[in-house]
């Protein structure tokens, strides 16, 4: 077995341990979207729950039907139900950012973590999170929008070829570069995080220190660990949508909403798969070993027994009647 | 080396090779357009020379499937021009005889200089800035957007030299920085009948490609290229600034046009190709003639993979379609030729004959705003390099352009000030076209279970600007481009596609087929165009044009209600486990309401949940009325234009209404909005967090 296989299998042993945290911010996310998308239901029902031509939408998917209803001013802007979605979409990443704690502390326990242990985690570690995501946030950012900049570069370079499959070749293997320098970076917050919260960092920058150093020193190790994980976030993200796309009836609206939300819902895997990949690899190389002061034992004076009757191991023989 | 160097040297060379791979595309481009070895110069040259000293419009008939001319030539345009690949530029010179059928003496002549358009303080540009064009935002200008068009020199034959007596004119906006139309006036007034002939030496600079004319990378495309006299209609000069929302208009005439390249271009124009030779200077002439055109169009590039084998048995003759493709696109070669020919049976059949003996379908370069355009025998098409099969954006262009060859090209309306004579009648038959090749429902999408229909993406794109302008608008009076497009485009189309609901299929079909053959090879207005529609419907039909053309009413009919109770309600028990009696009478009503300003008549179809339909006439004129009935059933649903004729009605949702309400679109489309969300929320927790 090599490294890989030892995180990606032992990130995937905490996940399977761990199922109902999946499962939780599965709900919590179907719940803040199911809010988000409030709005937009209704206006939705408001103006096709009568309609013949909705029907159009139902039998099959006619594009233009659903491009119509969008240009009617009587449907009226979708720029409410757009900005309910942001906000319910930002609300679950500031869920997660408050939990995330109590899990990284539930896959680094060997038992399953009391629900007051779960949240005493969150709690404990709110604030130090939130200045991780602060410099995570900027150092993310820069390196994202250099990256992107250089990118824009080199698209309108590969604009002025003649050969117009280079603009796509180039979009797509800056693409690339971009995932796996962003990917280098999660990694090392993901360390940090694993860091100031499995060690009791308060002092954050010595966690962003540490998490650092270790991405740098095992980035191969690591950053084929999450690449794979991310491969199979892609194969079943595909798999979802080719699914709905082909075995989902148009008029079939249950199944439709069944395979959409076991998909979102097995998405949901492989970034929690990373974070047992990150425990299991901060467990491995960066917990600290626990100092212990060699002692020299006081001598325990040799117990004394009493002197223990001693009992015929045949009982006496009884006279005769 | 460790792996981590790999890892973060990686990004970096990637970074260094892409760039180099670019530069050394570039460089390849650069290179294919330098000079090529010197080639033989056995070929002669077959077209038209210039300095032709006979006044007279040739009787040619070299370039149409006919044995005699089929337009009143007004104009004979011999060019001789040579394109410098590097600069962009022409330096040509034009001799253009003209012959005066206007009745009257002309004693100045206006010219089109269209290409003086692209500098930052034509009307062009200004209009352009507030109102948008199609390819071009002008947000900050730039040097190689700028495009000229100067005469050098101008000779009237006979009246010598009158270069110092040319004036730019600015008659619809009095933009005096607008060069676009300069005016000649005349030593002596030309007499009616009689003949000019001008001798014009002239340079044009293209710009990068703007409104479907330009240069791009090695590409070029030459359109609205040389000064282009006016055209006298209705007794006046009709010669308009180029606006932003604008095409064109030019009388019919012969076009002998000479092109000078670089040997290594591949070139496509409009008319036949009638001589090649290779000049010493790596360079070759290549000579084409177009008869009973009214404008000459064409393209260079060393890349174009070309098709013309394919020929087209049409009513008066063979037609031979050219294809000129990016070699990215190759392999939609056959798709584009299939396209082009079912068009092109479609036209004749029900329109008329196509008579010319070419037509040229270009594949412009890519992201060049080139793609989409008509000129007279020559058109331009768009695609990219990913085009899935039932994705039939390729298939609409072309079609579109080609319908173009008879509403523009032969039915020579003034598109300046009915744009929607040729873009809103061809958006109309491009509907039929499509219609009949790709079906009804799948006529622009068809893959993977989505599907979507042109008619109604035409009245989607009138919907959202339904109140704004008139149809019968002068092209650069639009509210804006979006105005323009929408009503111009969609509004005419469904406006059309609604006349033929009210006339009936088979009646709009033999009137347009009745004005195209009436009006091919002329200028007709729109009066000429309504009036055919009421000769052939033998209907009075003022009420509608009055409404939908020249006015900016709206159509909008609307179910309002529907209802229904028991007669004898208050004898019912109140229970709710009481069935329903098969004998029960029931009262309905429906309401329906005409919420726009456009008045027509509708049909209404009242369904009853026993299978009963009824059928109602509405004249529209109150702003609602009601329907009522007793029947031992209830009102199951109630739609008004229960055939689907009135395609101008911008909203057709409201246009019916069920009882009981049906949840399952509203929750399929909120379904997709929910999955959005949702891995919106994922995709933001997975790189923030």
């Amino acid at each position: 077995m090599n490294g890989n296989e030892g995180l990606l299998s032992g990130g995937w042993s905490r996940v399977t341990r761990n199922k109902r945290y999946i499962v939780w911010f599965y709900i919590l996310n179907l719940a803040l979207a199911c809010l988000g998308a409030a709005a937009f239901s209704n206006q939705a029902h408001d103006y096709l729950d009568h309609s013949l031509l909705s029907g159009r939408l139902v039998h099959g998917f006619d594009v233009a039907v659903l491009i119509e209803m969008f240009a009617q001013p009587e449907f009226g802007t979708t720029d409410a139900a757009r900005a309910s979605g942001v906000h319910f979409a930002l609300l679950f990443f500031l869920a997660i950012v408050l939990f995330l704690p109590g899990v990284l502390q539930g896959y680094a326990s060997t038992y399953r973590l009391p629900r007051e242990d779960f949240f005493r985690a969150c709690g404990r570690n709110l604030w130090r999170f939130i200045r991780l995501l602060i410099v995570a946030g900027i150092v993310m950012g820069a390196v994202a929008a250099a990256l992107l900049g250089l990118h824009g570069v080199l698209e309108r370079k590969a604009l002025d070829s003649t050969n117009e499959l280079l603009l796509f070749e180039v979009r797509v293997a800056g693409l690339v570069v971009i995932f796996l320098v962003m990917s280098a970076l999660r990694i090392w917050f993901d360390l940090a995080e694993a860091d100031v919260v499995l060690s009791d960092q308060r002092v954050v920058r010595k966690s962003i220190g540490a998490g650092f150093r270790h991405m740098w020193r095992n980035l191969g190790r690591l950053l084929g660990a999450y690449v794979v994980i991310t491969i199979v976030a892609a194969i079943l993200l595909l798999a979802g949508l080719g699914a709905w796309m082909n075995f989902v009836p148009p008029a079939s609206v249950a199944s439709a909403i069944f395979v959409s939300q076991l998909t979102l819902l097995l998405l949901l895997i492989p970034r929690f798969w990373q974070r047992g990949v990150v425990v299991t690899y901060y467990l491995q190389n960066m917990v600290e070993p626990i100092a212990v002061q060699p002692s020299t034992p006081a001598p325990v004076p040799p117990l004394v027994a009493p002197p223990v009757p001693v009992i015929p191991s045949t009982p006496p023989e009884t006279e005769g009647v | 080396m460790k792996i981590r160097w790999v890892i973060v040297l990686f990004p970096l060379l990637s970074v260094v090779l892409i760039s180099v791979l670019v530069q050394e595309h570039a460089a390849k481009a650069a290179a294919s357009q330098a000079p090529a070895a010197p080639a033989s110069a056995s070929s002669v040259m077959a077209a038209g020379s210039n300095g032709s000293a006979s006044l007279t419009i040739p009787d040619t008939t070299l370039a149409i499937n006919s044995p005699r001319p089929m337009s009143q030539r007004v104009v004979h345009y011999e060019i001789d021009a040579k394109y410098d690949a590097t600069r962009h530029t022409v330096d040509a010179t034009e001799v253009l005889t003209y012959h005066n059928l206007t009745g009257q003496a002309l004693d100045h002549f206006p010219f089109h200089l269209y290409q003086n358009a692209f500098q930052p303080n034509s009307t062009f540009v200004r209009e352009g800035k507030i109102l948008g064009t199609r390819d071009t935002r002008y947000d900050k200008w730039e040097e190689k957007e700028f495009g000229s068009e100067d005469i050098k020199s101008i000779e009237v034959v006979g009246q010598g030299d009158l270069t110092s007596q040319l004036k730019f004119i600015q008659p619809d906006d009095g933009n005096k920085d607008d060069k676009t139309v300069v005016d000649l006036p005349m030593a002596r007034a030309i007499p009616p009948g009689g003949y000019v002939q001008f001798k014009i030496a002239f340079q044009t600079k293209f710009p990068e490609t703007q409104a479907r004319s330009g240069w791009k990378r090695d590409f070029v495309l030459g359109g609205q290229w040389f000064p282009k006299v006016g055209v006298w209609w209705h007794g006046a000069w009709n010669c308009h600034q180029y606006h932003a929302m604008s095409e064109f208009f030019a009388d019919f005439g012969v076009y002998d046009v000479k092109l000078t390249v670089p040997s290594y271009e591949v070139v496509g124009a409009s008319g036949v190709k009638v001589g090649e030779v290779n000049n010493p200077d790596n360079r070759k002439t290549v000579a084409y003639h177009g008869d009973d055109i009214h404008d000459f169009a064409w393209t260079a590039s060393p890349r174009y993979k070309v098709k013309d084998d394919g020929v087209y048995q049409g009513q008066m003759g063979p037609v031979q379609m050219r294809i000129l493709m990016q070699p990215a696109h190759w392999s939609q070669v056959e798709r584009h030729e299939k396209i082009l020919k079912e068009s092109l049976e479609h036209f004749e059949s029900w329109y008329g004959p196509y008579p010319y003996k070419t037509i040229t379908l270009v594949d412009p370069e890519p992201d060049s705003a080139a793609g989409g355009m008509e000129y007279p025998t020559f058109i331009t098409g768009e695609t990219s390099w990913f085009m899935p099969d039932g994705f039939y954006m390729p298939e609409l262009v072309v079609e579109h352009e080609f319908g173009h060859q008879y509403w523009y090209g032969m039915v020579a309306t003034n598109e300046f000030e009915d744009a929607w004579m040729d873009e809103g009648i061809n958006s109309y038959t491009e509907v039929k076209v499509l219609d009949s090749i790709l079906g009804k429902r799948t006529s622009i999408l068809n893959l993977v279970g989505a599907t979507a229909g042109e008619r109604e993406l035409q009245r989607g794109d009138y919907a959202s600007v339904a109140d704004l302008d008139p149809i019968a608008q002068k092209a650069y009076d639009y509210y804006s481009g979006n105005s323009y497009a929408g009503v111009t485009y969609g509004k005419t189309a469904s406006m059309l596609l609604t006349l033929e609901g009210i006339i009936g299929e088979d009646t709009m079909a033999k009137a347009m087929r009745v004005y195209f053959m009436k009006y091919r090879f002329t200028h007709p207005t729109k009066e000429d165009f309504l009036k055919t529609i009421e000769e052939v419907s033998g209907k009075n039909l003022r009420w509608y044009f009055d409404q939908a053309i020249y006015g900016s009413q709206v159509l909008d009919y609307k179910v309002l209600r529907v209802d229904s109770y028991p007669v004898n309600w208050y004898e019912q028990k109140r229970s709710l486990f009481q069935k329903e009696d098969k004998n029960t009478v029931y009262r309905s009503s429906v309401w329906i309401q005409r919420k726009g300003d456009f008045v027509m008549p509708v049909e209404l179809e009242v369904k009853f949940d026993n299978g009963g339909k009824v059928r109602e006439h509405w004249d529209g004129v109150s702003r609602w009325t009601k329907f009522t009935y007793e029947k031992k059933a209830k009102v199951e649903s109630a739609e008004l234009d229960p055939d689907h004729k009135i395609q101008i009605d911008r909203n057709d949702f409201n246009n019916s209404y069920t009882a009981e309400p049906d949840g399952k679109p509203a929750r399929k489309v909120t379904n997709y909005w929910l999955f959005v969300t949702q891995w919106l929320g994922q995709a933001l927790a997975w790189w923030a967090v």
